[in-house]
């Protein structure tokens, strides 16, 4: 656990970067601190491992003032990313790897074993060993970077804007691969960014800043896009934050209809009959294995002179379908708003269907799930994240 | 040109080569002795600097056989009388190299030495020189090519070196032994410096395959930021 203890850094100049900051970072979670530029976030995670000292206040690493002792000792225990990696270019990139362990004496046959290991870790082919930062594309040098960090496997790991340098595919697919390793690893993160999609994907918590080295709000992400603490954060974590706040939701909830969902074998007037019943426009049509075949238009069924079976029906096509079980709201809202029916497929892990949905069953779930996290807010302030 | 008198005088030119090779090649060896500490001071403490690049500046725009002679009275006429001299200049060259080359280590990679738990004297040694290495052979190639022909000058005071070619064969009127002098001159020069690429070569595996690879890297220092003209940055 890292606390900062009304911790404020003030330069010569007058500037105050950190003010008075007191924040608690719970071992083994990552998180995240956001704001804008010149909102102190850099300043504070420096502090951390004392490339920048404060003017007042203590931060505690597990109970122990970093202040006191070596610097370089403390440092060794604390894993460090930049955005611009900071790789040394006259070493390889397995003894880039292996510093820290080699800094901690470890012979150079022990830290290059550790470096292969470390590479298959962040997923790095083990033929670039021997090569040069230069020759890795800006991705393959940042998972470089991370290694480096993780190298001699220190408890906390600090991370200043790492994914910013490298273009939006390359910077999700890192993303993913951060909190797939966090899975693993159980460090304790503080990762900067100024991106709040970024913040709120891979935080377990989320410390938003504002200028002039305050904190604004300190929550976990879901939480921090349901209730917001003022006008500041609402602006901050942006206009669309109901909609991302979706991607907390389980799709679970979701009432789904199987009233208007007929295989293949119906006949057209039978299947016209359950349309009205169910007072759906649209049968979804399966096959006899229940995967979904594409959509039926009522109205086209009854008017014209329809084929016999559905099978033999023009059909949209069922387009993106959602998984009940495992998907967030958010799926099963992008999963409706592009289907050219205004309804979405939930499947189940085999892909039969399990029922369709409508943006007034959505409407409905999205309300719901609002109210329960709203509710479970004020019972239980603390609780678990998402 | 009498090429026989080459044959003939085998053993002068090899000797006065070797001589030459001597006075050319211990100077800049000595100034990256001296110049090492002093940049790295410069480095750190930015003050210091500017009064050293002055001091050195000055003392390259004395002429070499005026110094010699100064020299004269404390050293006689052996080679310290040269080297000294040399060594001197060596450093107007050479101090700005190292300066430039640990200021053309990226901040990022000094940062990112800093916080995996280098201390500064390891991080000197193990990051920032290796990584102002390119830019310090540089400076050491041309200091070593200067000081190699400026060595002939020493000839004038009497300390043997590939001057005395040019000298005897004025005075003799006879053009073949100065030409010797001079393509000798040329080729200690040329050897010297692809010795010291091969030096450097082997001391930055790094480098190879970058498109720059053969010269050092091109860095903007803070001087020349403030000498380009407005609005190019």
């Amino acid at each position: 656990m890292i606390t900062f203890e009304s911790v404020t850094k003030r330069y010569p100049g007058g500037t105050v970067a950190v003010d008075a900051l007191s924040l608690e970072i719970p071992a083994g979670e990552i998180m995240v601190l956001v704001g804008p530029s010149g909102c102190g976030k850099t300043t504070s995670l420096r502090m951390i491992n004392r490339l920048v000292e404060p003017t007042e206040g203590r931060i505690l690493l597990d109970g122990r003032d970093v202040q006191q002792g070596n610097p370089s000792v403390l440092r060794r225990g604390i894993g460090y990313v930049i955005q611009q990696t900071g790789l040394f270019p006259h070493r390889t990139i397995e003894d880039n790897i292996a510093t820290v362990p080699l800094l901690n004496g470890w012979g150079k046959a022990k830290g290059r074993r550790r470096a292969r290991e470390l590479m298959e870790l962040v997923g790095l082919d083990e033929a670039m060993a021997r090569r040069y930062p230069h020759q890795l594309s800006g991705g393959q040098q940042q998972r470089v970077g991370v290694a480096r960090a993780l190298a001699a496997d220190p408890p906390v790991l600090l991370m200043d804007e790492p994914f910013s340098a490298v273009d939006p595919i390359v910077r999700a697919s890192l993303q993913d691969e951060l909190i797939r390793l966090q899975a693993d690893l159980h460090k304790t993160v503080v990762l900067v960014t100024h991106d709040v999609e970024e913040a709120i994907k891979v935080g377990d918590r989320v410390a938003v800043f504002r200028p002039g080295g305050h904190l604004a709000q300190v929550d976990t992400p879901e939480r921090l896009l349901g209730k917001p603490a003022d006008d500041y954060v609402r602006d901050f974590v942006g206009f669309d934050r109901g909609i991302r706040r979706l991607s907390f939701f389980a799709a679970a909830g979701l009432d789904l209809s199987f009233d208007a969902v007929l295989p293949e074998g119906t006949t057209a007037a039978e299947a016209v009959q359950a349309a009205k019943r169910a007072g759906e426009p649209w049968i979804l049509v399966i096959d006899a294995q229940r995967r979904p075949k594409g959509w039926a238009s009522a109205a086209d069924l009854e008017s014209a002179a329809e084929p016999d079976r559905l099978a033999d029906a023009r059909l949209a096509g069922y387009g993106h379908t959602f998984r009940p079980d495992s998907d967030s709201l958010r799926a099963a809202l992008d999963a409706t708003v592009l289907s050219r029916t205004g309804r979405a497929v939930g499947v189940d892990e085999a892909g039969h269907v399990v029922g369709v949905t409508s943006y007034d069953r959505l409407r409905a779930a999205i309300q719901a799930a609002e109210e329960a996290a709203d509710q479970g807010q004020v019972a239980d302030p603390d609780g678990p994240a998402s | 040109m009498i090429w026989s008198w080459i044959p003939a005088n085998a053993g002068l030119i090899w000797q006065l080569t070797l001589e030459n090779a001597i006075l050319g090649l211990v100077p800049p060896l000595l100034g990256l002795m001296i110049s090492a500490p002093l940049g790295i001071a410069c480095v750190r403490w930015g003050w210091l600097y500017p009064p050293v690049l002055s001091g050195a500046s000055v003392v390259y725009a004395i002429p070499s056989l005026a110094l010699f002679v100064v020299l004269i009275p404390y050293t006689g006429l052996s080679d310290a009388t040269v080297i000294i001299p040399l060594t001197l200049f060596s450093l107007c060259v050479l101090v700005p190299n190292v300066v430039d080359g640990l200021r053309s280590v990226p901040e990022p990679v000094r940062q990112a030495a800093t916080a995996m738990g280098f201390g500064t004297m390891r991080r000197l040694a193990q990051v920032e020189l290796p990584v102002a290495i390119p830019v310090i052979m540089a400076g050491l190639r041309v200091a070593t090519v200067s000081s190699i022909s400026l060595a002939s000058v020493g000839q004038l005071i009497g300390v043997s070196s590939l001057g005395y070619l040019f000298i005897d064969g004025l005075q003799r009127d006879f053009p073949t032994e100065i030409f010797v002098g001079i393509v000798l001159v040329i080729a200690l020069a040329l050897a010297a410096d692809i010795v010291l690429v091969m030096i450097r070569r082997l001391l930055t595996p790094w480098q190879r395959g970058r498109r720059d690879a053969g010269a050092p890297p091109f860095v903007l220092t803070p001087q020349m930021e403030q000498n380009l003209p407005e609005g190019v940055a």
